[in-house]
């Protein structure tokens, strides 16, 4: 509150302006300012005061004067006597304690008033310094709490054996939305409010008051809808409504059209408009090839439409996304691949063109409900691109056998089928303390239609279960120990109807069976995977132990050619094993049961 | 696909012992009376095991190539014989094991090569004097089996070959004898899927060709129904085509119990409500505020 310093300069009226504060502030009876010229031409001063000090209060009360106009100050006029003087303080505290009871409760918890109180007894009488400490401690505890905009206006009652302290706690009074360009200017903004404010949570509303946990939820809100390269959310005091607090996001737009081409002679061109109409529905579109000016057959594009906020804006019940694609990609197949006594088999390519069509209905920001339709165009092909219509193995006499397992189900190396496809996924995982602790349910169904190559009709389904058990629930916090975990997956895969090979579930892989590679153990009509892992916690990482079995439960004779026997395939394996995890990279030592062989991995990512 | 051979006089009969002969002539007569006037029989095993030297010996003449250090042709061979007019038909076919695994070329061959046929008799063929069975015997049966359904085991007869043996290790011969049948009948009972015990065992010592066809007489009259082989058995019953009519069903439990159930579950976790932990501490302090109702709220004290 002084502002004045020793070795500084200054004017009469900046002595008077000061000693002006400091009377004013409320905390002195009396201040007085002595300035006594000293022998080398500099003044020295003195400042004496007479601490305000009010008789001893055994009650404390907490009031939200936010929103209220402030209580007026004690102004005496001249002229009055003293009779009326004493009315008008009368009258005073009669509409202070008017005040009081208008006043909205503040929600200063029982424990932190009666620190308060405790303060209070410790002396015999509030001075001045002790309100200093009572509007600290107030105010701390408001900012702990997230509530970075209350403020303790001022001290009323002073002179009962009560003590008022009245805190503006920082109501929202408004929410404001500005767009900003590059360099900051104020532009007009491309995207439509209704779909950012429904991202705001409940808190960030008028009515509520401001915490920085609103703030932080809603800028992570916003900046999942990917439209922003800036977003900030801050609170100001509103100038209309005092106490108020005006709620400013300030949003920098992301360029909603973007083309880019890089053709040398292989390459990619791709183009993007998002955002379109303003409703973050967007256009994305690309087109790849090794030689971009003579396209062959290794051309791959992908073009695709999202369409969210399907029921509307302004339904904020349903979060439904209407997405649909053309496609196509290429994949080696797992079905078509030898076992471990074998040599290398001729790999098969799986080339897929297609349409696809499909609602998503989000639940919360991991489950969700996907269903649709895909039309798709499949092609089976060797390593010299043409296609195959057979698998084929490595004969012991040096030649290739060409007599292996159909490709495809017309028989022709071209599958054209429709079917509908819906996935529901049942995500609530958590990290606690950086690991994963939760349930994941997975359900996939593939249903036929009778439409295409060989009229294919038949129902695919997968389920998958994996659950992450905290062992030992450890309490929750920044620095606090890894729990420990019981991770306990299951995948069961099958298929009642016409299958194709290129579509039969193959065993063993990264994500099948650990310790196996892509289609190892065989490939089957219906499978089953189990796997169980011990994560502890040893330091500030997890040490895990595991054991994992596949199985194709005996159905890999009813695909069409028992792939897995032509490549003499066990159908099942077991591995085990233990590793640590280092940052991303797991290494891990597996054992391959079926060998009984053990191998070292290095690996990226999640195994669940 | 050769067409059938016509069928030559079983002259080799008449080279048989007088007694085998005999014998021969009454079960054949049997047989006519059952009004049963044409046998195939059928004889697979794997490579080495004395396939072909049993067809000659039952056929009397030298029809199937047989040589101790050769492996065999890859081709199926029908001998047909008539004697009184009655037709024995002998398929010999090539070994099905083939560098250790199951030679599904031969397998194919062999079911190419007994389309629109129909087969009375099998006759499965092993070698008394191997001591041990292993995953190739119960492939060379999973074979057969996938290949003919195991009905085929109905009529079905196992021959033991190169019976002329002494066991080792000082066993009784009968005792040798039984182990050894006992071995190889379990392994067929588990790769067939059958649990009785029906068929005839050759016993050592009597002379044996009349004996088998005394024992094919007896394995044709058991009651089960000779093996047509058409192309719905050569390509095996469609796996595609099994539980098709039940995929509506299957499709209605999918949706209203699996897709339901998960959808409950999530809305479950909705309202057991993950709340973040600002947004539980914000709803301990504050409340959930309506914002219409903020004037009149009565005041609350909270507690931490």
């Amino acid at each position: 509150m002084v502002t004045l310093q020793p070795g500084g300069v200054y004017t009469k009226s900046q002595l008077l302006k000061e000693l002006e504060t400091l009377v004013s502030c409320g905390m002195f009876e009396k201040v007085d300012l002595e300035v006594k010229p000293k022998s080398d031409n500099t003044v020295g001063l003195t400042v004496s005061f007479v601490e305000s000090v009010w008789s001893a209060a055994k009650q404390f009360k907490c009031i939200n004067v936010g929103l209220m106009s402030q209580s007026g100050q004690v102004d005496f006029d001249q002229d009055m006597t003293e009779r009326e003087k004493m009315d008008y303080l009368r009258k005073q505290e009669r509409d202070y304690q008017q005040r009081v009871r208008g006043a909205k409760p503040c929600i200063l918890p029982e424990n932190v008033r009666g620190e308060v109180l405790g303060m209070m007894k410790k002396q015999e009488k509030v001075s001045a310094r002790m309100l200093q400490k009572i509007r600290d401690h107030v105010q701390k505890w408001y900012h702990n709490e997230g509530f970075v905009c209350a403020q303790v206006v001022n001290f009323g009652n002073l002179n009962t054996n009560e003590v008022v302290c009245e805190v503006v706690e920082g109501d929202i009074t408004k929410v404001e939305y500005q767009f900003q360009d590059k360099l900051g200017n104020l532009v007009e903004g491309n995207t439509q409010i209704p779909i950012i404010d429904r991202e705001l949570p409940q808190q960030l509303r008028p009515g509520h008051i401001f915490n920085i946990g609103a703030g932080k939820q809603a800028l992570k809100n916003i900046n999942s809808l990917a439209l922003f390269s800036n977003i900030e959310v801050n609170p100001r005091p509103d100038e209309t409504k005092e106490g108020g607090i005006v709620v400013e996001i300030k949003l920098k737009e992301l360029e909603p059209k973007s083309a880019e081409a890089s053709i040398q002679p292989g390459g990619t061109v791709s183009f993007e408009h998002r955002n379109i109409y303003g409703l973050n529905r967007s256009i994305v579109g690309s087109v790849t090839s090794s030689n971009l000016l003579n396209p062959q057959d290794d051309l791959s594009f992908k073009l695709e439409y999202v369409h969210p906020y399907l029921d509307g804006v302004d339904d904020r019940s349903k979060n439904r996304t209407f997405k649909t694609s053309c496609f196509n990609t290429r994949k080696l197949s797992p079905v078509f691949v030898a076992g471990p006594n074998m040599d290398e088999a001729p790999p098969v390519w799986i080339d897929r063109v297609g349409f696809k069509a499909n609602i998503t209905e989000s639940f919360t920001r991991q489950s969700k409900f996907t269903y649709g339709l895909v039309v798709e165009e499949i092609t089976t092909r060797d390593e010299t691109n043409s296609i195959c219509t057979h698998g084929s193995r490595a004969m012991p006499s040096g030649g290739l056998s060409m007599d292996g397992p159909p490709t495809t189900l017309s028989g022709t190396g071209i599958d054209r089928m429709a079917f509908l496809q819906a996935n529901i996924t049942r995500d609530n995982t958590e990290f606690v303390n950086g690991a994963i602790v939760g349930d994941r349910y997975i359900f996939q169904l593939d249903q036929g239609l009778g439409i295409g190559s060989k009229n294919p009709l038949f129902n695919r389904h997968q389920l998958t279960m994996t659950k992450f058990i905290n062992l030992n629930n450890p309490e929750k916090g920044a620095g606090k120990p890894l729990p420990a975990v019981l991770v306990l997956h299951g995948h069961y895969a099958g298929c009642v109807g016409d299958l194709p090979s290129y579509d039969a579930f193959a065993l063993g892989g990264p994500y099948s069976v650990r310790g196996f590679t892509n289609g190892e153990l065989g490939a089957g009509r219906n499978i089953l995977e189990l796997a169980t892992e011990l994560r502890v916690p040893v330091r500030n990482t997890h040490v895990y132990g595991f054991v994992e079995h596949g199985t194709d439960l005996g159905s890999s004779k009813d695909v069409k050619g028992n792939p897995t026997e032509f490549f003499r395939r066990v159908g099942h394996g077991t591995s085990y094993g233990a590793g640590v995890k280092l940052g991303l990279v797991r290494g891990e030592y597996i054992v391959d049961h079926n060998a009984g062989t053990g191998t070292l991995f290095f690996r990226f990512g999640e195994r669940f | 696909m050769m067409a059938t051979p016509i069928p030559r006089e079983w002259v080799g009969l008449q080279q048989f012992p007088a007694a085998t002969q005999t014998k021969l002539h009454e079960l054949l007569g049997k047989l006519k009376e059952e009004n049963v006037s044409t046998l195939t029989v059928l004889v697979m095993g794997k490579g080495g095991v004395g396939k072909s030297s049993t067809v000659n010996s039952i056929v009397g003449e030298r029809v199937a190539t047989v040589s101790a250090f050769q492996s065999e042709g890859l081709r199926p061979t029908m001998c047909c014989r008539t004697r009184a007019g009655f037709t024995l038909n002998i398929i010999d076919t090539p070994g099905l094991i083939e560098g250790g695994y199951i030679n599904e070329q031969a397998v194919e061959i062999i079911k190419r090569f007994l389309l629109g046929k129909t087969i009375d008799v099998l006759l499965y063929v092993d070698r008394l004097d191997a001591y041990r069975m292993d995953t190739l015997d119960e492939q060379v049966i999973r074979a057969i089996t996938n290949s003919f359904g195991k009905d085929i085991w109905q009529r079905a007869l196992v021959v033991l070959t190169h019976a002329q043996l002494s066991p080792p290790d000082g066993i009784d011969y009968n005792d040798f004898f039984t182990k050894r049948s006992e071995a190889l009948l379990r392994y067929i009972r588990s790769g067939a899927g059958i649990n009785k015990r029906e068929y005839g065992i050759l016993p050592d010592g009597t002379p044996w060709v009349p004996n088998l066809m005394k024992e094919i007489t007896v394995v044709i009259s058991n009651g089960s129904k000779p093996i047509h082989v058409d192309q719905k058995l050569i390509d095996g019953p469609n796996p595609n085509n099994r539980w098709k009519i039940f995929i509506p069903l299957i499709l209605a439990v999918e949706y209203f119990l699996v897709v339901k159930g998960i959808r409950r579950a999530i809305h479950a976790d909705i309202a057991n409500g993950k709340v973040d932990d600002w947004e539980q501490r914000y709803r301990d302090l504050v409340g959930s505020r309506d914002p219409v109702e903020q004037k009149g709220s009565a005041p609350r004290n909270r507690k931490a």
